[in-house]
Protein backbone atom coordinates (compact mmCIF):
# COMPACT_ATOMS: atom_id res chain seq x y z
CA UNK A 1 0.00 0.00 0.00
CA UNK A 2 2.67 2.49 1.04
CA UNK A 3 4.60 1.69 -2.12
CA UNK A 4 1.58 2.52 -4.20
CA UNK A 5 1.18 5.82 -2.32
CA UNK A 6 4.86 6.60 -2.79
CA UNK A 7 4.69 5.91 -6.50
CA UNK A 8 1.52 7.97 -6.84
CA UNK A 9 3.23 10.78 -4.95
CA UNK A 10 6.22 10.59 -7.26
CA UNK A 11 3.97 10.84 -10.30
CA UNK A 12 1.98 13.73 -8.85
CA UNK A 13 5.22 15.51 -8.00
CA UNK A 14 6.52 14.86 -11.51
CA UNK A 15 3.38 16.21 -13.09
CA UNK A 16 3.38 19.35 -10.94
CA UNK A 17 7.12 20.01 -11.38
CA UNK A 18 7.92 19.50 -7.69
CA UNK A 19 11.64 19.20 -8.40
CA UNK A 20 11.67 22.43 -10.39
CA UNK A 21 9.74 24.20 -7.65
CA UNK A 22 12.24 23.14 -5.00
CA UNK A 23 15.11 24.31 -7.22
CA UNK A 24 13.51 27.72 -7.69
CA UNK A 25 12.79 28.17 -3.99
CA UNK A 26 16.42 27.31 -3.26
CA UNK A 27 17.86 29.87 -5.66
CA UNK A 28 15.29 32.45 -4.51
CA UNK A 29 16.34 31.87 -0.91
CA UNK A 30 19.99 32.24 -1.83
CA UNK A 31 19.23 35.50 -3.58
CA UNK A 32 18.32 37.11 -0.27
CA UNK A 33 21.13 35.55 1.75
CA UNK A 34 24.16 37.59 2.69
CA UNK A 35 27.00 37.53 0.14
CA UNK A 36 30.27 36.00 1.31
CA UNK A 37 32.35 38.33 -0.86
CA UNK A 38 35.21 40.03 0.96
CA UNK A 39 35.51 43.45 -0.68
CA UNK A 40 39.25 43.35 -0.35
CA UNK A 41 40.91 46.52 -1.50
CA UNK A 42 37.90 48.80 -1.16
CA UNK A 43 36.27 48.08 2.14
CA UNK A 44 37.62 45.00 3.88
CA UNK A 45 40.87 43.17 4.42
CA UNK A 46 41.78 39.71 5.62
CA UNK A 47 43.84 39.33 8.79
CA UNK A 48 45.96 36.19 8.50
CA UNK A 49 46.12 33.52 11.16
CA UNK A 50 49.20 33.46 13.42
CA UNK A 51 50.42 30.34 11.61
CA UNK A 52 50.28 32.17 8.27
CA UNK A 53 53.54 32.19 6.29
CA UNK A 54 53.91 35.62 4.77
CA UNK A 55 56.90 37.92 4.33
CA UNK A 56 60.04 37.00 6.31
CA UNK A 57 61.24 39.09 9.22
CA UNK A 58 64.39 39.05 11.40
CA UNK A 59 64.07 39.26 15.18
CA UNK A 60 66.05 41.25 17.77
CA UNK A 61 66.94 40.09 21.27
CA UNK A 62 66.27 42.01 24.53
CA UNK A 63 69.26 44.37 24.04
CA UNK A 64 68.04 45.25 20.57
CA UNK A 65 70.85 43.29 18.97
CA UNK A 66 70.03 41.16 15.94
CA UNK A 67 69.41 37.57 17.01
CA UNK A 68 70.89 36.04 13.87
CA UNK A 69 74.31 34.40 14.35
CA UNK A 70 74.97 34.01 10.62
CA UNK A 71 75.33 30.23 10.80
CA UNK A 72 73.92 30.05 7.25
CA UNK A 73 71.75 27.03 8.08
CA UNK A 74 68.73 28.79 6.57
CA UNK A 75 70.67 29.44 3.36
CA UNK A 76 71.75 25.77 3.34
CA UNK A 77 68.25 24.32 3.81
CA UNK A 78 66.48 26.73 1.48
CA UNK A 79 65.08 24.60 -1.39
CA UNK A 80 65.21 27.44 -3.89
CA UNK A 81 68.49 28.91 -2.74
CA UNK A 82 67.11 32.40 -2.23
CA UNK A 83 68.89 33.39 1.05
CA UNK A 84 72.35 34.89 0.96
CA UNK A 85 74.21 35.46 4.28
CA UNK A 86 77.65 37.06 4.75
CA UNK A 87 78.91 36.88 8.39
CA UNK A 88 81.15 39.24 10.33
CA UNK A 89 82.54 39.25 13.90
CA UNK A 90 81.95 42.29 16.13
CA UNK A 91 84.32 43.61 18.83
CA UNK A 92 82.91 41.18 21.46
CA UNK A 93 83.62 38.21 19.23
CA UNK A 94 79.93 37.55 18.34
CA UNK A 95 78.99 36.47 14.85
CA UNK A 96 76.34 38.53 13.08
CA UNK A 97 75.28 38.88 9.46
CA UNK A 98 76.89 41.72 7.56
CA UNK A 99 74.59 40.95 4.67
CA UNK A 100 71.32 39.05 4.85
CA UNK A 101 69.38 39.06 1.61
CA UNK A 102 66.22 37.17 0.69
CA UNK A 103 65.07 37.08 -2.92
CA UNK A 104 61.30 36.94 -2.33
CA UNK A 105 60.75 36.54 -6.06
CA UNK A 106 62.28 33.06 -5.79
CA UNK A 107 61.09 32.19 -2.29
CA UNK A 108 58.31 29.61 -2.10
CA UNK A 109 57.36 30.42 1.52
CA UNK A 110 57.88 26.87 2.77
CA UNK A 111 59.08 28.02 6.19
CA UNK A 112 62.07 25.65 6.35
CA UNK A 113 64.40 28.56 7.24
CA UNK A 114 62.23 29.22 10.27
CA UNK A 115 62.45 25.54 11.30
CA UNK A 116 66.18 25.29 10.73
CA UNK A 117 67.21 28.45 12.58
CA UNK A 118 69.02 27.51 15.86
CA UNK A 119 68.78 31.05 17.24
CA UNK A 120 65.08 31.62 16.49
CA UNK A 121 66.07 34.66 14.49
CA UNK A 122 64.09 34.35 11.25
CA UNK A 123 60.39 33.67 10.83
CA UNK A 124 57.64 34.17 8.28
CA UNK A 125 55.29 36.93 9.34
CA UNK A 126 51.84 38.27 8.48
CA UNK A 127 52.58 40.65 5.62
CA UNK A 128 51.26 39.50 2.26
CA UNK A 129 51.05 42.67 0.18
CA UNK A 130 54.50 43.14 -1.34
CA UNK A 131 54.02 43.03 -5.07
CA UNK A 132 56.39 45.12 -7.15
CA UNK A 133 56.92 46.28 -10.71
CA UNK A 134 60.55 45.18 -10.66
CA UNK A 135 61.96 41.83 -9.58
CA UNK A 136 65.04 43.66 -8.27
CA UNK A 137 62.84 45.38 -5.66
CA UNK A 138 61.87 41.97 -4.34
CA UNK A 139 65.39 41.28 -3.00
CA UNK A 140 65.04 42.34 0.63
CA UNK A 141 68.08 43.31 2.69
CA UNK A 142 68.91 42.87 6.40
CA UNK A 143 67.65 46.22 7.70
CA UNK A 144 64.35 45.97 5.84
CA UNK A 145 63.84 42.46 7.19
CA UNK A 146 64.32 43.74 10.74
CA UNK A 147 61.51 46.27 10.22
CA UNK A 148 58.97 43.85 8.75
CA UNK A 149 55.85 43.05 10.81
CA UNK A 150 55.97 39.89 12.89
CA UNK A 151 53.49 37.06 13.31
CA UNK A 152 49.83 37.94 13.65
CA UNK A 153 48.64 37.74 17.27
CA UNK A 154 44.93 37.41 16.49
CA UNK A 155 43.86 36.43 13.09
CA UNK A 156 41.40 34.82 10.78
CA UNK A 157 39.12 37.84 10.60
CA UNK A 158 37.90 40.42 8.15
CA UNK A 159 38.50 44.01 9.18
CA UNK A 160 37.34 47.29 7.71
CA UNK A 161 39.95 48.78 5.42
CA UNK A 162 40.38 51.61 2.96
CA UNK A 163 42.26 51.72 -0.33
CA UNK A 164 44.75 54.58 -0.35
CA UNK A 165 46.36 55.38 -3.69
CA UNK A 166 47.59 58.90 -2.88
CA UNK A 167 51.29 58.19 -3.32
CA UNK A 168 51.75 54.47 -2.81
CA UNK A 169 49.07 51.81 -3.08
CA UNK A 170 48.14 50.93 0.48
CA UNK A 171 45.25 49.10 2.07
CA UNK A 172 44.86 50.74 5.45
CA UNK A 173 43.11 48.93 8.24
CA UNK A 174 41.50 50.78 11.10
CA UNK A 175 40.59 48.15 13.66
CA UNK A 176 42.59 45.33 15.24
CA UNK A 177 39.85 42.68 15.27
CA UNK A 178 37.35 41.84 12.60
CA UNK A 179 34.41 39.56 12.14
CA UNK A 180 34.80 35.90 11.38
CA UNK A 181 34.38 35.41 7.64
CA UNK A 182 32.85 31.97 8.10
CA UNK A 183 29.76 33.41 9.81
CA UNK A 184 28.19 34.21 6.42
CA UNK A 185 28.59 30.71 5.04
CA UNK A 186 25.17 29.16 4.54
CA UNK A 187 24.93 25.54 5.53
CA UNK A 188 21.86 23.69 4.36
CA UNK B 1 -1.36 69.55 -42.27
CA UNK B 2 -3.16 66.78 -40.41
CA UNK B 3 -1.12 64.22 -42.29
CA UNK B 4 2.10 65.99 -41.29
CA UNK B 5 1.09 65.98 -37.62
CA UNK B 6 0.24 62.31 -37.79
CA UNK B 7 3.54 61.51 -39.51
CA UNK B 8 5.47 63.59 -37.00
CA UNK B 9 3.76 61.80 -34.15
CA UNK B 10 4.69 58.42 -35.60
CA UNK B 11 8.27 59.58 -36.12
CA UNK B 12 8.49 60.71 -32.48
CA UNK B 13 7.01 57.43 -31.26
CA UNK B 14 9.42 55.37 -33.36
CA UNK B 15 12.39 57.43 -32.15
CA UNK B 16 11.32 56.99 -28.52
CA UNK B 17 10.81 53.27 -29.07
CA UNK B 18 14.24 52.79 -30.66
CA UNK B 19 15.92 54.83 -27.91
CA UNK B 20 14.15 52.78 -25.24
CA UNK B 21 15.03 49.45 -26.84
CA UNK B 22 18.66 50.42 -27.38
CA UNK B 23 19.10 51.70 -23.84
CA UNK B 24 17.16 49.01 -22.01
CA UNK B 25 19.87 46.32 -22.39
CA UNK B 26 22.16 48.48 -20.23
CA UNK B 27 20.14 48.16 -17.01
CA UNK B 28 19.21 44.58 -17.95
CA UNK B 29 22.84 43.42 -18.14
CA UNK B 30 23.47 45.07 -14.79
CA UNK B 31 20.40 43.41 -13.33
CA UNK B 32 21.36 40.02 -14.75
CA UNK B 33 24.85 40.19 -13.26
CA UNK B 34 23.49 41.35 -9.91
CA UNK B 35 20.92 38.55 -9.80
CA UNK B 36 23.56 36.02 -10.83
CA UNK B 37 25.88 37.28 -8.12
CA UNK B 38 23.35 37.24 -5.32
CA UNK B 39 22.04 33.80 -6.27
CA UNK B 40 25.62 32.54 -5.97
CA UNK B 41 26.25 34.47 -2.72
CA UNK B 42 28.44 36.96 -4.52
CA UNK B 43 27.85 40.67 -4.94
CA UNK B 44 28.14 41.14 -8.70
CA UNK B 45 29.61 44.36 -10.05
CA UNK B 46 30.44 46.76 -7.21
CA UNK B 47 33.26 49.04 -8.27
CA UNK B 48 32.00 51.23 -11.15
CA UNK B 49 29.48 53.67 -9.75
CA UNK B 50 27.11 53.04 -6.85
CA UNK B 51 26.80 49.23 -6.57
CA UNK B 52 28.26 48.91 -10.06
CA UNK B 53 25.40 50.82 -11.73
CA UNK B 54 27.73 52.31 -14.33
CA UNK B 55 29.26 48.92 -15.18
CA UNK B 56 27.15 48.47 -18.38
CA UNK B 57 28.30 51.91 -19.57
CA UNK B 58 31.90 50.93 -18.97
CA UNK B 59 31.33 47.64 -20.80
CA UNK B 60 29.70 49.49 -23.68
CA UNK B 61 32.65 51.87 -24.01
CA UNK B 62 34.99 48.90 -23.90
CA UNK B 63 33.07 47.11 -26.68
CA UNK B 64 33.01 50.27 -28.82
CA UNK B 65 36.75 50.77 -28.59
CA UNK B 66 37.72 47.13 -29.12
CA UNK B 67 39.16 45.87 -32.35
CA UNK B 68 36.46 44.77 -34.78
CA UNK B 69 38.05 41.55 -35.91
CA UNK B 70 36.95 39.58 -38.98
CA UNK B 71 38.51 36.13 -39.40
CA UNK B 72 40.70 35.70 -42.49
CA UNK B 73 38.62 32.88 -43.96
CA UNK B 74 35.25 34.49 -43.21
CA UNK B 75 32.63 35.46 -45.75
CA UNK B 76 33.03 39.18 -45.17
CA UNK B 77 29.69 40.32 -46.57
CA UNK B 78 27.57 37.86 -44.59
CA UNK B 79 29.76 38.38 -41.53
CA UNK B 80 28.96 42.08 -41.54
CA UNK B 81 25.32 41.55 -42.44
CA UNK B 82 24.49 39.00 -39.73
CA UNK B 83 24.53 41.28 -36.63
CA UNK B 84 22.19 43.73 -38.38
CA UNK B 85 19.88 40.89 -39.41
CA UNK B 86 19.83 39.68 -35.83
CA UNK B 87 19.19 43.15 -34.44
CA UNK B 88 16.52 44.46 -36.82
CA UNK B 89 13.60 41.98 -36.42
CA UNK B 90 13.22 42.34 -32.63
CA UNK B 91 13.06 46.12 -33.13
CA UNK B 92 10.55 45.86 -35.98
CA UNK B 93 8.27 43.65 -33.91
CA UNK B 94 7.76 46.44 -31.38
CA UNK B 95 5.90 48.46 -34.02
CA UNK B 96 2.90 46.23 -33.38
CA UNK B 97 3.24 46.01 -29.60
CA UNK B 98 0.87 48.22 -27.57
CA UNK B 99 2.04 49.56 -24.22
CA UNK B 100 -1.33 50.94 -23.12
CA UNK B 101 -4.48 52.60 -24.40
CA UNK B 102 -4.02 56.38 -24.58
CA UNK B 103 -2.43 59.20 -22.64
CA UNK B 104 -3.45 62.84 -23.01
CA UNK B 105 -0.58 65.21 -23.69
CA UNK B 106 -1.42 68.90 -24.28
CA UNK B 107 -5.16 68.12 -24.60
CA UNK B 108 -4.46 65.59 -27.35
CA UNK B 109 -5.15 61.89 -26.96
CA UNK B 110 -2.03 59.98 -27.93
CA UNK B 111 -2.14 56.23 -28.35
CA UNK B 112 0.61 54.23 -26.66
CA UNK B 113 1.36 52.16 -29.72
CA UNK B 114 2.84 52.92 -33.12
CA UNK B 115 0.10 51.11 -34.98
CA UNK B 116 -2.87 48.95 -34.08
CA UNK B 117 -2.54 46.25 -36.73
CA UNK B 118 -5.54 43.96 -37.07
CA UNK B 119 -3.14 41.05 -37.68
CA UNK B 120 -0.62 42.15 -35.06
CA UNK B 121 -0.08 38.68 -33.63
CA UNK B 122 0.60 37.22 -37.06
CA UNK B 123 2.97 40.11 -37.80
CA UNK B 124 4.87 39.50 -34.56
CA UNK B 125 5.37 35.81 -35.29
CA UNK B 126 6.28 36.41 -38.92
CA UNK B 127 8.92 39.01 -38.13
CA UNK B 128 10.41 37.24 -35.14
CA UNK B 129 10.88 34.21 -37.37
CA UNK B 130 13.33 36.27 -39.46
CA UNK B 131 15.62 36.67 -36.47
CA UNK B 132 17.00 33.18 -37.12
CA UNK B 133 18.69 34.44 -40.31
CA UNK B 134 21.08 36.63 -38.34
CA UNK B 135 22.08 33.70 -36.17
CA UNK B 136 22.51 31.27 -39.09
CA UNK B 137 24.44 33.74 -41.26
CA UNK B 138 26.62 34.75 -38.31
CA UNK B 139 27.56 31.15 -37.59
CA UNK B 140 28.05 30.23 -41.25
CA UNK B 141 30.03 33.31 -42.30
CA UNK B 142 32.56 33.05 -39.46
CA UNK B 143 33.96 29.81 -40.94
CA UNK B 144 34.54 28.34 -37.50
CA UNK B 145 33.37 24.89 -36.45
CA UNK B 146 31.93 26.10 -33.15
CA UNK B 147 29.98 28.86 -34.82
CA UNK B 148 28.58 26.52 -37.48
CA UNK B 149 27.54 23.95 -34.87
CA UNK B 150 25.88 26.69 -32.83
CA UNK B 151 23.96 28.07 -35.77
CA UNK B 152 22.88 24.62 -36.95
CA UNK B 153 21.48 23.92 -33.51
CA UNK B 154 19.73 27.27 -33.48
CA UNK B 155 18.20 26.64 -36.88
CA UNK B 156 16.59 23.40 -35.76
CA UNK B 157 15.62 24.81 -32.38
CA UNK B 158 13.94 27.96 -33.70
CA UNK B 159 11.96 26.07 -36.32
CA UNK B 160 10.86 23.40 -33.84
CA UNK B 161 9.73 25.82 -31.17
CA UNK B 162 8.01 28.36 -33.40
CA UNK B 163 5.31 25.79 -34.18
CA UNK B 164 4.12 25.11 -30.59
CA UNK B 165 4.51 28.82 -29.84
CA UNK B 166 2.23 29.68 -32.74
CA UNK B 167 -0.32 27.05 -31.74
CA UNK B 168 -0.25 28.14 -28.11
CA UNK B 169 -1.52 31.62 -28.91
CA UNK B 170 -4.39 30.34 -31.06
CA UNK B 171 -6.35 29.74 -27.86
CA UNK B 172 -5.96 33.40 -26.97
CA UNK B 173 -7.09 34.46 -30.42
CA UNK B 174 -10.17 32.21 -30.09
CA UNK B 175 -11.09 33.85 -26.79
CA UNK B 176 -10.60 37.42 -27.99
CA UNK B 177 -12.01 36.77 -31.49
CA UNK B 178 -9.28 39.07 -32.80
CA UNK B 179 -5.61 39.07 -33.68
CA UNK B 180 -5.11 42.70 -32.71
CA UNK B 181 -3.07 42.88 -29.53
CA UNK B 182 -5.08 45.88 -28.32
CA UNK B 183 -8.32 43.93 -28.70
CA UNK B 184 -6.76 40.91 -26.97
CA UNK B 185 -5.90 43.06 -23.94
CA UNK B 186 -9.36 44.68 -23.95
CA UNK B 187 -10.95 41.23 -23.93
CA UNK B 188 -9.07 40.49 -20.71
CA UNK B 189 -10.38 43.47 -18.75
CA UNK B 190 -12.60 41.23 -16.59
CA UNK B 191 -10.48 38.10 -16.25
CA UNK B 192 -6.97 37.43 -17.45
CA UNK B 193 -6.41 34.76 -20.05
CA UNK B 194 -4.12 32.79 -17.73
CA UNK B 195 -7.27 31.52 -15.96
CA UNK B 196 -8.66 30.03 -19.18
CA UNK B 197 -5.33 29.19 -20.81
CA UNK B 198 -2.89 27.72 -18.26
CA UNK B 199 -1.66 25.10 -20.75
CA UNK B 200 -1.39 27.71 -23.47
CA UNK B 201 0.69 29.94 -21.24
CA UNK B 202 2.94 27.05 -20.21
CA UNK B 203 3.62 26.08 -23.82
CA UNK B 204 4.06 29.71 -24.86
CA UNK B 205 6.50 30.48 -22.07
CA UNK B 206 8.64 27.37 -22.54
CA UNK B 207 8.74 27.95 -26.29
CA UNK B 208 9.53 31.60 -25.60
CA UNK B 209 12.50 30.55 -23.50
CA UNK B 210 13.71 28.50 -26.43
CA UNK B 211 13.06 31.31 -28.93
CA UNK B 212 15.04 33.74 -26.80
CA UNK B 213 17.79 31.10 -26.51
CA UNK B 214 17.95 31.40 -22.78
CA UNK B 215 18.87 28.66 -20.33
CA UNK B 216 17.70 25.87 -20.23
CA UNK B 217 17.49 26.06 -24.05
CA UNK B 218 20.60 28.09 -24.86
CA UNK B 219 22.18 25.41 -27.03
CA UNK B 220 23.05 27.97 -29.68
CA UNK B 221 25.64 29.59 -27.47
CA UNK B 222 26.38 26.80 -25.01
CA UNK B 223 29.49 28.20 -23.37
CA UNK B 224 30.59 24.83 -22.08
CA UNK B 225 30.74 22.93 -25.36
CA UNK B 226 30.79 25.54 -28.16
CA UNK B 227 32.91 28.44 -26.97
CA UNK B 228 30.20 31.02 -27.49
CA UNK B 229 28.16 29.34 -30.21
CA UNK B 230 27.22 31.36 -33.26
CA UNK B 231 28.95 34.56 -32.09
CA UNK B 232 32.26 32.90 -31.18
CA UNK B 233 34.20 34.91 -33.78
CA UNK B 234 32.47 38.24 -33.21
CA UNK B 235 34.06 41.04 -31.27
CA UNK B 236 33.56 44.69 -30.54
CA UNK B 237 30.40 46.45 -31.66
CA UNK B 238 29.13 43.52 -33.74
CA UNK B 239 29.15 41.35 -30.64
CA UNK B 240 27.27 44.11 -28.83
CA UNK B 241 24.60 43.96 -31.56
CA UNK B 242 24.02 40.28 -30.80
CA UNK B 243 23.83 40.98 -27.08
CA UNK B 244 21.33 43.83 -27.57
CA UNK B 245 19.25 41.58 -29.81
CA UNK B 246 19.22 38.86 -27.15
CA UNK B 247 17.99 41.25 -24.46
CA UNK B 248 15.36 42.80 -26.75
CA UNK B 249 14.01 39.30 -27.46
CA UNK B 250 13.88 38.59 -23.72
CA UNK B 251 11.90 41.82 -23.37
CA UNK B 252 9.69 40.85 -26.29
CA UNK B 253 8.79 37.44 -24.89
CA UNK B 254 8.05 39.04 -21.50
CA UNK B 255 5.87 41.69 -23.12
CA UNK B 256 4.01 39.10 -25.20
CA UNK B 257 3.40 36.91 -22.13
CA UNK B 258 1.92 39.90 -20.32
CA UNK B 259 -0.22 41.02 -23.25
CA UNK B 260 -1.50 37.59 -24.25
CA UNK B 261 -1.97 35.92 -20.87
CA UNK B 262 -1.63 38.38 -17.99
CA UNK B 263 -4.06 41.11 -18.95
CA UNK B 264 -1.67 43.64 -20.45
CA UNK B 265 -2.21 46.98 -18.70
CA UNK B 266 -5.31 45.81 -16.78
CA UNK B 267 -4.56 45.85 -13.08
CA UNK B 268 -6.08 43.90 -10.23
CA UNK B 269 -6.84 44.98 -6.64
CA UNK B 270 -4.43 47.92 -6.48
CA UNK B 271 -5.43 50.86 -8.72
CA UNK B 272 -2.16 51.92 -10.38
CA UNK B 273 -1.66 53.76 -13.67
CA UNK B 274 -2.09 51.21 -16.52
CA UNK B 275 1.39 51.87 -17.87
CA UNK B 276 2.90 51.16 -14.45
CA UNK B 277 0.95 47.93 -14.14
CA UNK B 278 2.25 46.91 -17.55
CA UNK B 279 5.86 47.77 -16.64
CA UNK B 280 5.62 45.89 -13.33
CA UNK B 281 4.33 42.74 -14.99
CA UNK B 282 7.00 42.88 -17.70
CA UNK B 283 9.69 43.43 -15.07
CA UNK B 284 8.44 40.37 -13.21
CA UNK B 285 8.75 38.22 -16.32
CA UNK B 286 12.23 39.53 -17.06
CA UNK B 287 13.18 38.57 -13.51
CA UNK B 288 11.72 35.10 -14.08
CA UNK B 289 13.89 34.75 -17.18
CA UNK B 290 17.01 35.54 -15.15
CA UNK B 291 15.85 33.40 -12.26
CA UNK B 292 15.51 30.44 -14.64
CA UNK B 293 18.94 31.12 -16.07
CA UNK B 294 20.72 30.81 -12.77
CA UNK B 295 18.71 27.84 -11.53
CA UNK B 296 18.54 25.36 -14.36
CA UNK B 297 21.19 23.44 -16.29
CA UNK B 298 21.13 23.15 -20.08
CA UNK B 299 19.12 20.48 -21.90
CA UNK B 300 20.84 17.96 -24.11
CA UNK B 301 20.15 18.40 -27.80
CA UNK B 302 17.96 15.31 -28.23
CA UNK B 303 16.02 16.26 -25.09
CA UNK B 304 15.44 19.69 -26.58
CA UNK B 305 13.97 18.16 -29.73
CA UNK B 306 11.91 15.64 -27.74
CA UNK B 307 10.40 18.39 -25.56
CA UNK B 308 9.58 20.51 -28.57
CA UNK B 309 7.94 17.86 -30.74
CA UNK B 310 6.67 15.25 -28.27
CA UNK B 311 5.50 17.39 -25.35
CA UNK B 312 4.86 20.99 -26.38
CA UNK B 313 3.30 20.33 -29.78
CA UNK B 314 0.66 17.82 -28.50
CA UNK B 315 -0.01 20.05 -25.50
CA UNK B 316 -0.64 23.07 -27.67
CA UNK B 317 -2.93 21.04 -29.95
CA UNK B 318 -4.86 19.78 -26.92
CA UNK B 319 -5.14 23.37 -25.72
CA UNK B 320 -6.74 24.42 -29.00
CA UNK B 321 -9.23 21.53 -28.85
CA UNK B 322 -10.15 22.20 -25.21
CA UNK B 323 -10.55 25.91 -25.85
CA UNK B 324 -12.66 25.21 -28.91
CA UNK B 325 -15.00 22.83 -27.08
CA UNK B 326 -15.31 24.82 -23.86
CA UNK B 327 -15.50 28.45 -24.94
CA UNK B 328 -17.11 28.65 -28.36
Amino acid sequence: MSRVVDRAGTWIGWALFADLASAFTLTFGYMFSKPVTMQYPDKEKWLPYSRYRGHHFLKRDEEGEIKCVACELCARICPCDCIEVVPYEDENGNRHPAKFEIDTARCLFCGLCEDACPADAIALGQQYEFSSFSSRDLVIGRDDLLDKPGKAMTGGGVVAARLNTDEDVLVETSEPHGYNWWRNIRRT
Amino acid sequence: MELLVALGLIAIKVALLIAMLLLLPLPLTWLERKIAGHMQQRMGPMRVGWHGLLQPVADGIKLLTKEDHIPAEADRFLFKLAPILALAPPFVVFVAIPFGETVSVLNAEITLYVSNLNVALLFVFAVIGLEVYGVIFGGWAANSKYAVLGSLRTCAQMISYEIPMGFAVIGVVMLAQSMSLVDIVRAQSDLWNIVYQPIGFFVFFVAGLAEAQRIPFDLAEAEGDLGAGFHTEYSGIRFAFFMVSEYVIVLLVSVLSVILFFGGWNGILIPLPPLLWFALKVAFFIYVFMWFRFTLPRYRYDQLMAIGWKVLLPLSMANIIITGIAFT
